[in-house]
């Protein structure tokens, strides 16, 4: 084998994680630099990795709904919901207004992604009859009703215009709120976050790309190309539908779950339309249906305000020069990027990548 | 291996009437073709088979099995695969991953299985592949192996669907005009590899096509529809000389 890295001699070889050492080195490459930067970092970069990698998980789970199975989900800012309120009553803490059971992370953390998929099969039954522009205005109403639940829902949200606080960083027993002594060296708050949330990044992507390459996977691109053939070969649409929805919310849930305990505390104003919107926007941006799409829009929208902030920095223009604020400068210029990415390039920025990668692998060669 | 019955079945669409008390028996093992002008009602006879269409009247069954009650995804799974008229594959997948599509029903894991590609998992989808490749032996389509649908000229992409509905190792194949567009060579080929289903594989194939020459070739029994009902039932040799065929279908020379 050595010498033609290229060229597969078996079936199970080719249809590998990692189909060549190539990627195999890069992929560990990658890891171990985003563990080492967590030992250099200062605290804002950390916190910007942290929600990139959370967004990226509930990106990602979108990307399962929207980009494989094809149907369109306006209300995953709901499930993100749904997963973080129930964190916030299994493992926060209970005050006069609100419940909360103060329980382990290892408890609430899959629990809240359970409990977002439950929701997600429960409204299976309509989201699975529509298609299209139906399926949504469906789901453009289950963010209306969620947003009105979770201001009404006191006892659980703390009501809108007050939120609570989310769940304690707790595992197995001991407590990481105030960080904990490894040996000589002192892991902090922010450090353990940005690590879990490394973890659980790096797991669903590797999820994500085994149902790709499986039957599950497959049987959702199936639907999206073409629903009727696709029952005409024997899947079954009605249990691979819902099994997307509840498979999206599941990431959703815990994405949300985790995203809420780094910022600490939680408004139900925050699950607007607009919320939900935006993952649908990094989905397309990031490229929708491809495996690494989800993650590169999720760092895109998160870093995409730093980098706004250095360049300001370095062309030494004052805040007070401009036209606009920062938040609005930052919303045009994003929405600017969904437009001329839809135009110029629908396979987002995976497609740049793709077409970056295939250049370097003929370079100097022009193909 | 059974026996697919249509009785009495009637389909009306409001007021248009798709298929009018039409009855006929597909014996197991058979080669029987389907012919008619368009509209006559071939396709609807197909929507009725895999369960996409509802018959008004009637039954339409598959042994012992009332298709009637079953979904689409049902009929598949009771050895009934199809193609379709206007090529329907999954355009945005490889050549390859339609086919191991078509297999879906030999592989027996779910969707957490497949998140954890575990062990299960990774030895059906070996399975899968193999599967597959035989099914892309036969059809000669190698070179597009990991080709997209989109970038395929029809031709392939003709055999392609027919692949994948072999991946579900059917009993019976519905076969929905396979040589429409093909010049003569592809014709045959197309021929042939419905000949080597029918032979050497002994599946059930029903076939509808327009192009006379192959149906009257390769077919064993021959049903000519028009405007939904049945015209004429036989042996290709009694079909062509049948006087209300040839007024309808086949012309006067």
């Amino acid at each position: 084998m050595r010498g033609r890295p290229n060229l597969y001699t078996d079936y199970s070889r080719e249809s590998a994680i990692f189909s060549n050492n190539t990627q195999k080195v890069w992929f560990i490459v990658v890891i171990i630099s985003a563990i080492i930067f967590c030992f250099l970092a200062t605290d804002y970069w950390l916190l910007l990795l942290t929600t990139a990698f959370l967004i990226a998980v509930a990106s990602w789970g979108l990307n399962i709904v929207s980009g494989f199975a094809g149907q369109i989900n306006l209300a995953h800012g709901f499930f993100v919901g749904i997963g973080t309120y129930t964190s916030a009553i299994i493992g926060g803490i209970a005050t006069s207004s609100v419940i909360g059971y103060e329980l382990d992370m290892i408890i609430w953390l899959p629990l809240s992604g359970i409990a977002a998929s439950i929701v997600g099969l429960m409204i299976a039954p309509i989201t699975v009859r529509l298609k299209g522009l139906n399926l949504g205005l469906v789901t453009l109403a289950l963010v209306f009703i969620g947003s009105h639940l979770f201001s009404n829902f006191k006892s659980v949200t703390g009501g809108a215009g007050l939120g609570r606080k989310v769940a304690k960083l707790k595992l197995f027993g001991v407590d990481l709120e105030s960080g904990i002594q490894i040996g000589t060296y002192f892991l902090d708050k922010n450090e353990i976050l940005y690590l879990i949330c490394l973890t659980l990044c790096i797991f669903t992507g590797l999820g994500v790309k085994n149902l790709v390459r499986t039957r599950a996977g497959r049987a959702y691109s199936a639907i999206r190309d073409g629903d009727i053939a696709a029952e005409a070969i024997g899947i079954n649409i009605f249990r691979y539908k819902s099994s997307a929805f509840a498979l999206s919310s599941f990431f959703g849930g815990i994405s949300g779950a985790m995203f809420f305990t780094v910022s600490g505390g939680v408004e139900p104003g925050t699950f607007n339309l607009l919320y939900s919107i935006i993952f649908v926007a990094i989905v397309v941006i990031g490229g929708a249906g491809t495996v690494l799409g989800p993650l590169f829009g999720a760092f895109f929208y998160t870093l995409f305000p730093a980098f706004i902030l250095i360049a300001i920095k370095a062309l030494e223009i004052s805040e007070q020069s401009l036209p606009l604020n920062l938040g609005q400068i930052e919303r045009i210029l994003f929405g600017l990027f969904i437009i001329l990415f839809l135009i110029f390039e629908p396979r987002g920025l995976w497609g740049i990548w793709f077409r970056l990668r295939n250049y370097f692998k003929a370079w100097p060669f022009s193909y | 291996m059974n026996s697919l019955n249509f009785n009495d079945v009637t389909l009306k669409f409001g007021g248009i009437t798709a298929l009018n008390n039409v009855s006929f028996e597909v014996k197991p093992k058979s080669l029987y073709a389907i012919i008619g002008p368009n509209g006559a009602g071939k396709t609807s006879i197909f929507n009725c088979v895999s369960g996409i269409y509802r018959p008004t009247q009637g039954s339409v069954t598959y042994g012992d099995n009332d298709i009637k009650e079953l979904r689409p995804d049902q009929v598949a799974e009771l050895g009934i695969a199809r193609t379709f008229q206007n090529i329907e594959l999954f355009e945005n997948m490889t050549v390859l991953d339609n086919i191991l599509i078509g297999a879906h029903r030999h592989l027996e894991y779910g969707a957490i299985s497949s998140l954890f590609f575990s062990k299960k998992a990774r030895k059906s989808e070996l399975e899968a592949r193999e599967i597959a490749e035989e099914i892309i032996d036969f059809l000669e389509i190698e070179q597009f192996r990991y080709s997209y649908i989109l970038s395929l000229p029809y031709g392939v992409q003709k055999r392609v669907e027919i692949g994948r509905a072999l991946a579900l190792n059917p009993d019976v194949l519905l076969l929905d005009e396979p040589a429409a567009g093909m010049n003569n060579e592809e014709t045959e080929d197309i021929a042939r590899f419905i000949i080597d289903i029918h032979e050497e594989m002994g599946k059930t194939v029903i076939l509808v096509d327009h192009d006379m020459n192959m149906v009257m070739d390769i077919a064993e029994e021959v049903m000519v529809l028009n405007f939904g009902e049945k015209l004429a039932e036989g042996t290709p040799a009694e079909i062509v000389k049948d006087s209300k065929v040839i007024e309808a279908y086949l012309g006067v020379s």
